[in-house]
This record gives C-alpha cells, structure tokens and sequence, in this order.
C-alpha cells in the first residue's frame, strides 16, 4: 500500500513541487496550506508523515506541532524551514527531523524514507 | 548565578481527603488553623530565595487562586519577582492535564520565556519545611540532569511508597513502586530512600524528556514515567532531604487522607508539635484577613470562657464554651455551655449553646443548633456525615443543620 504524506506549506509554488516530486517516487499526497488546515487533514486522511513548515499564516507550524503531537503521537515529522532561529524555540524538538528547504529534495526523500522505515520496525 | 523557575503542581484533586475536597485542590484544603496546605510549599520558596513561581492548577481551582491572589500578592514585580497561577490553558491540547508530566509539557511556552538554567518540580500537597537552595546546589555539584529529593524512612513502610536506589555516591541506580523487599541505603539496612516528589532539572534535559514522554505510550507523571525512564540514560541523582530540612525533625507530610490530616493538625495543639510554626528564621507565610483578636469570655458558674491545649485564631469568640486540645480556624465561635474536644473546627463555624463535639473536622461556615452531639453516637452520625476508619467525624462545608 501507499505512504500516505501530508505536506503543510504556505507557499503554492514550493507546495506544488513537493506534490509532484513525492508522488514521482510512489507516495499518495495530501496537502494544507497551514497549520490548522494540516490537523483537519490529520484527522480526515490518517496520513503516515508531515512534512511541515513553521511560518504560515493561520496557524503556525510550530503551534500545528504540539496539537499533533497531542493528537497522533506516533506520526514522524520533518520540520522544513528556511528559518534557522527556529531551534531556540523548545517545541521545535519534539520534530523527528529538520531539513532545510531547498530546491533539491534528496535530503528530504532521504529523511522520508528513514522514517518511514523506522516506523515499520 | 544560574537562573531558577519553580513550578508547583497544585491540581490536586485529594480525592482520599473528601468531603474537604468537595469544593477545592488540595493545596487550598485549610491548615494548622490558618495556612492552606500550598502555603507551606510557596513559604519554603521565597525562604529559599526562590521567587520565580508558578502554580499550575486544574480543577476545582478558585479558592487557591482566590487565596494566592489575596495572600501572595507580595512580590515584586519590578525586580522580576512573580508567583503566576497558570489554569488548564489547553494551549496545546484540548484536554485537562493527562498527568503531572503533562501539565508541565502543556506550558513548554512559559519555560520557553522564561528561559531558566534550572526548573524546580514541586507538589503543592506536601507538609515540610526545606530549603530548596541546598538542593539546587548539591545539583550543579554533581553536575546532574536530575535531582530527586528523597526522605529516609523505615524499610517497613516499602509497601506504601516509591523506593529509590541509590549507589555510595547516591547516584540512582533503581526505583521500585512500593515494593514488598526494598533496597536499603548503602551503610543503612533498615533505612529505604522514598521520593518526596520534588525534582530539579536542567531545563533542556527537561523539555526533551518531556517531548519523548508526550511522544510515547505513558500515564505522563513524573514519578511513575519520566523520572524512571532517566535513571541509567541520564545523570540522576538522589539528595537527602536532612541536608535541607529547616525543621531538624524530618518533618515531611503527604497529608493524603483524612486520618492523616487529622493526626498532622493535632500534632500542632502538642507543647513540642513536630512541625514548628514559630521559627523566626523559616516563616510561614498566608493570607490573614483583619480579623480581631480571639478572645475567651465569661466566668460564671458552670459557664467558663475557655481554651485548654488548643489553637484559637483570629476572630474566634469563646463564650461560655469550653475547648480542649482542638485547632480552630478564625471566626469560630463557641456558644455557652457547648463542648468541642479532640476537633478540627474551620473558620466561621458557629458552635450553638450546649452542642458537644468530639473528634470531628467541621469544615467552613456551618452552623451546629443548639444542643446537637456530633462525635459520641457514630450511627447516628454516619447518616448525614462521612466517617473514617479511625472514627473522625468530617461535616462539610455549608451543611445546613
């Protein structure tokens, strides 16, 4: 069966790229546009990963964290952020991993499939 | 200087302490006649030094905000003092506190803030007087990541408690949930180390294992997952609380049942009580509404105005009523001709003419009629009150009667 990805960005073009890119390499994806759009598609898509930004309008991704933390515990998550100060914020570590945004996703795929694979054992 | 934040979890629900509980946490439950049990938790921090304080809260938390907003109010803002009481916010999960673990995950922000080198757990249920100053320095002296603060008590009394093991060095090297055959001190064979719940953290190592906790099957509590789980991975180690005690006496009370607090208040009407309330150096602080002077009053024939081996606060009246080795809150007062022996009277109960107590708690503002008996038939008192297993009669609050 498909992994399922949700990918949380603000940004359409960047949102875009990650869609096709991850879906190219056989996972089903589900998008948000922010944080709280991410926690209805939590509930509503059962995804396997997020993939979330922190500066979103709406609802932050660092907010979005703990609430899915609190609601999904299990779910890995990959912090995506071009923002570097973001580890001084403590609720940043409850994140599984951190890549930061490029336009070359290897090192995202990489962490992808790491976790995911770490989930099966 | 290493920067320091105490947060007290005063949730408390004391569900052992009911009908006392009925209507607050357990940190607000009254004692020793004036104080609220948070009281002697707040006291040991700013005669401590400690003046970063937060209280968590949960349920039924009105009357401890009430009383930490009218009794506390005494730092000082300006120079960065505070003692804040943060309710359930739900910022970042929309449920009450899983457990006491998660009531300090779900104010990660307020840590974040604040931004403290070292973070002091207390529970807002305890009796004892300490000073947190010894522990915290014995803390960066074994360059831990975590103290726990344990008290010695009898091997006996395993069965009833978190034993913890320690090596020569005190290190932790196991805890055992009251176990039947415990691990004794090292050079002690009848002594058992017990947690009393109170933990100082280097923050980062406390937010880590805070989101590994919130990440993972568990009941979210301190004593039972995060504090086990640490010992072997991190630097945890065991400070003996004689090293800090101000009282001398190993004075350390859970209170946690009625029976208890019973014993734990009667212990203050002794002429040596355990507990010693009139240290100058250790003061306990509360809040103390101006109420006039307690005053015993006429002397007739068969209607003495008196107080024998007891404690009278503020605004207590003893008018031609006698008391004998009983705590009374402020505001009681003691009609002619009634008896109260061997009791726990909280404040604004009026005792009516010729009423006899006898061994019971009278929780606030209830009014006993004239000539009403509560303590000497228990049948008959067990209709309308709660009784425990060592025969104290508890009237709650507000009854009418």
């Amino acid at each position: 069966m498909k992994k399922k990805i949700l990918i949380v960005e603000d940004e359409e073009g960047l949102r875009l790229l990650y869609e096709e890119e991850l879906k190219a390499v056989g996972y089903e994806v589900l998008t948000a546009r922010n944080g709280k759009e991410a926690i209805q598609k939590l509930e509503e898509g059962k995804p396997d990963l997020i993939i979330l930004d922190i500066v979103m309008p709406v609802m932050n991704g660092m907010e979005a964290l703990g609430r899915i933390v609190g609601k999904e515990r299990k779910i890995p998550i990959i912090l995506n952020t071009s923002y570097p100060g973001y580890r001084k914020d403590f609720m940043s570590w409850a994140a599984d991993a951190y890549v930061t945004k490029s336009s070359d996703l290897e090192e995202l795929k990489n962490k992808i499939r790491e976790l995911l694979e770490r989930g099966k054992t | 200087m290493k920067k320091v934040v105490a947060m007290i979890l005063a949730g408390g629900r004391g569900e052992r302490l009911y009908p006392l509980t009925r209507d607050r946490a357990k940190p607000a439950v009254p004692f020793g006649a004036i104080y609220r049990i948070i009281d002697f938790t707040l006291s040991n921090c700013l005669n401590s030094d400690i003046r970063h304080i937060y209280a968590l809260t949960q349920y039924k938390s009105i009357s401890l905000h009430r009383h930490i907003q009218l009794g506390w109010n005494i730092l000082s803002p300006p120079l960065g003092e505070f003692i804040e009481v943060i309710p359930a916010q739900q910022r970042i999960d929309e449920q009450w506190y899983q457990g006491t673990a998660d009531a300090i995950y779900q104010n990660i922000y307020t840590l974040q803030q604040g931004r403290p080198d070292l973070v002091l757990i207390l529970s807002g249920d305890h009796i004892y007087k300490m000073d947190y100053r010894m522990m915290l320095a014995y803390h960066l002296e074994k360059g831990a990541d975590l103290t726990v603060a344990a008290i010695r008590m009898d091997r006996k009394l395993s069965r009833e408690f978190g034993v913890i093991e320690v090596d020569k060095d005190w290190r932790i090297i196991g805890f055992q949930e009251k176990p039947e055959i415990p691990k004794t001190i090292p050079g002690d064979p009848e002594g058992i180390l017990v947690s009393m719940g109170i933990y100082v953290f280097n923050v980062e190592i406390l937010v880590r294992r805070l989101i590994e906790d919130a990440r993972s099957e568990s009941t979210h509590d301190f004593g039972r997952d995060i504090f086990p789980a640490m010992i072997g991975k991190d630097q945890v180690f065991a400070f003996d609380f004689r090293l800090g005690d101000q009282g001398g006496t190993g004075y350390w009370r859970d209170v946690g049942t009625i029976d208890a607090y019973y014993e734990a208040n009667m212990d203050l009407v002794s002429v040596t009580p355990q507990l010693n309330l009139y240290d100058a150096q250790w003061p306990i602080l509360t809040y103390q509404p101006p109420y006039p002077p307690a005053k015993t009053v006429l002397e007739e024939e068969g209607r003495v105005g008196t107080a024998i081996n007891s404690i009278l606060s503020n605004g207590c009246i003893i008018s031609g009523g006698r008391v004998k080795r009983s705590v009374l809150s402020p505001r009681v007062k003691v009609h002619s001709y009634a008896e109260i022996e061997d009791s726990i009277v909280l404040e604004g109960v009026d005792v009516g003419r010729n009423a006899k107590i006898r061994r019971t708690i009278i929780d606030k503002e209830v009014q006993i009629p004239e000539g009403m008996e509560i303590g000497y038939n228990l049948d008959e008192d067990s209709k309308r009150f709660t009784i425990t297993d060592s025969a104290i009669v508890v009237v709650p609050k507000w009854i009418r009667l």
